[in-house]
């Protein structure tokens, strides 16, 4: 039982067939038994105003009118008291004609107010017209039968339109409240949205700048070197040759006295100490900027080859340069990879390969030593990785026991 | 101060370097010692024309000028030698490229240097290099050679020589004498003379002039 009615629930066109084939039989014995003609008009009269609620859900006003239309001719032409003279027997009012409340409901449901309105009007109207065809025919005195039938139809014809109205107000809160459900949730989709376009947009705007900061990093420290190699170190190389030249006429000079011994020793302790520090600076400067990457990172990598302790063979295919910046950080790992190499590796030769790799530069560095290699936390790989990663790039170490070792370094060709 | 007896000869020299207070010191150290400088610029191009115009004995150049501050010396060295080879040309740097040495020594028959920086403030020395470059030789900075020789597979091409004779070589390949050789060692001249003729003998040169070979010899070590 329950499941028939779930399945009704769910199918409303089978409910609404049920209802018409519902409403016409309960018409059943009130049709005119005589003429044959009489009672196929009347079956016909009942079947079309029952069937009026197959279309009410799609159609409602349509569906109403048509029943209402139905139900005046029956009241002009059907009753008593008809207009042309007697009444026809197969336009007689039938229970059929409860399908209008069933319509005004639909209406009162689905349709605006002013609509479901004039609907009950025409109703009410339709009542009390009926009920003044009727009551002539009455037993006089019986006064509260006609009451009784106003009241009966009268207030069926509200309490449908008060049923269907209170429906329309709750289908209305409804979708008022699911309109606010899909406002809210739009809204907060947009917010989410414009979180993440806001996200992005940072995100590029931080890697603008970082861009910025690395280039800006290895300018500078490619300036620094330049202002050493034209200030302070030509500076103290003059400083050390004029030294130079003194300790010579010094040391041409006769010796003898004890001022003269003393200063010939000063001087040559600072002719000393100049030379030490030149080459102390030359080598600060060196680790700041190596000179040779102004060349080009393939003439860089070379000196690097070129004295390496292991031999080592260089292999460039890539035709696109890198940006400066990124040029130093392929520079310093090839010279720590092949400082690895000379140090752990007992390797007999080493090659440095560099490819295009879509926009991106490899750098691998192979050797054929003991392997064995491992980026652990605090090593001189891990070193290099966190330098790699600074300008997303990335670095992977394959060494099994016994080797071969080959240390891939992955770099945007511009940070 | 009257110059060492050592290098008597009255060199005429150009120099080119772009820091003032390097040049300017130069120019009087090497006048001091009884130099002529006939030129001093700043940059290759006007070394160039100082080379086509002066024909000195010998030009220093300093490897970083304007307007690249990176090989420009370099280049204008190897290109003086090529069109004047009689003019002898020091290269110094602030620093050494191994590469860079090779690149100016390899076809050169003599009358090349290369020089860290550092080196004048040993005044005599400097001045002495000066001279051999001036006169055909060759001058290595021990650095280059300190470079090369720390590199393994140098004894690959020079594997056959004894370790003496590869220390006789890197003498040679920076332009020392045979007697400068023979104090540095504290060995006699003749048994300098005999790693000499057995190096020469290994690497395959015939006897014939015997500078020429002495420069072939420190080629190939350059290049080995």
């Amino acid at each position: 039982m329950l499941t028939a009615a779930a399945r009704l629930r769910d199918h409303p066109m089978l409910l609404d067939g049920v209802l018409a084939v519902l409403l016409f039989a309960i018409s059943f014995g009130q049709w005119p038994a005589s003429p044959s003609a009489s009672l196929a008009a009347a079956v016909v009269v009942s079947a079309v105003l029952a069937a009026t609620v197959l279309v009410r859900r799609h159609h409602p006003v349509a569906a109403f009118t048509a029943a209402m239309t139905i139900a005046a001719t029956q009241i002009l032409f059907g009753m008593q008291l008809a207009v042309t003279g007697p009444p026809v027997r197969a336009l007689e009012p039938t229970a059929t004609d409860v399908v209008i409340p069933v319509l005004l409901y639909t209406v009162a449901a689905h349709r605006p107010r002013r609509v479901s309105v004039t609907a009950l009007v025409s109703c009410l109207v339709a009542t009390a017209v009926a009920i003044t065809r009727w009551a002539p025919a009455q037993v006089p005195g019986q006064s509260n039968l006609l009451f009784i039938a106003a009241a009966g139809l009268g207030g069926t014809a509200v309490a449908a339109w008060v049923l269907g109205d209170s429906m329309a107000y709750r289908y209305r809160r409804e979708y008022y409240a699911s309109l606010e459900e899909r406002t809210a949730r739009a809204e907060a989709e947009r917010d989410a949205q414009i979180r993440i376009a806001a996200a992005a947009q940072r995100a590029s705007e931080l890697q603008q700048r970082r861009t910025l900061a690395i280039d800006e990093s290895a300018a500078r420290l490619r300036r620094i070197e330049r202002d050493l190699h034209d200030g302070a170190q030509v500076r103290l190389a003059a400083l050390a040759m004029t030294l130079g030249e003194i300790k010579e006429a010094l040391d041409a000079a006769p010796a003898g006295t004890a001022d003269g011994d003393r200063t010939r020793m000063l001087v040559s302790a600072a002719h000393q100490n100049a030379k030490e520090t030149l080459a102390e600076l030359r080598d600060l400067a060196r680790g700041i900027h190596p000179p040779v990457l102004d060349r080009g990172l393939g003439p860089a990598l070379s000196s690097l080859a070129e004295t390496s302790p292991v031999p080592a063979e260089l292999a460039i295919t890539s035709t696109q340069p890198p940006s400066p910046a990124i040029a130093s950080i392929a520079y310093f790992c090839a010279a720590e990879l092949l400082a690895n190499v000379a140090k752990h590796s007992a390797a007999s030769r080493a090659t440095i390969s560099v490819t295009d790799q879509a926009d991106r530069l490899l750098m691998t560095v192979t050797d054929d030593g003991v392997g064995g290699a491992r980026l652990a936390p605090g090593g001189g790989l891990a070193g290099l990785l966190d330098r790699v990663q600074t300008v997303d790039g990335r670095l992977s170490v394959t060494s099994p026991p016994g080797g071969p070792t080959v240390v891939a370094v992955e770099l945007p060709r511009h940070a | 101060m009257p110059p060492p007896a050592a290098h008597p000869a009255r060199l005429r020299i150009v120099i080119a370097e772009d820091a003032a207070i390097m040049r300017d010191g130069l120019t009087q150290t090497l006048a001091r010692r009884g130099h002529d400088v006939v030129a001093a610029v700043a940059d290759a191009e006007a070394l160039r024309q100082a080379v086509d115009t002066h024909r000195p004995d010998v030009a220093i150049i300093d490897v970083r000028m304007p307007p690249t501050h990176t090989d420009e010396g370099l280049r204008a060295a190897q290109s003086i030698h090529r069109d004047h080879p009689q003019v002898g040309v020091l290269v110094f740097s602030q620093y050494i490229e191994a590469q860079s040495a090779t690149d100016l020594f390899a076809g050169a028959a003599g009358g090349v240097g290369y020089l860290l920086k550092d080196r004048v403030a040993d005044v005599s020395d400097f001045i002495d290099a000066i001279s051999r470059v001036a006169a055909g030789g060759t001058v290595l900075d021990p650095e280059v050679v300190r470079q090369l020789l720390s590199v393994g597979r140098r004894a690959d091409a020079l594997a056959v020589l004894t370790p003496r004779e590869r220390e006789v070589l890197a003498l040679i390949a920076q332009g020392r004498s045979n007697t400068a050789i023979a104090d540095t060692f504290t060995i006699s001249p003749r048994v300098v003379e005999k790693h000499v003729a057995s190096i020469f003998a290994k690497l395959g040169m015939p006897p014939s002039h015997n500078d020429n070979r002495r420069v072939l010899a420190a080629i190939k070590y350059l290049e080995s």
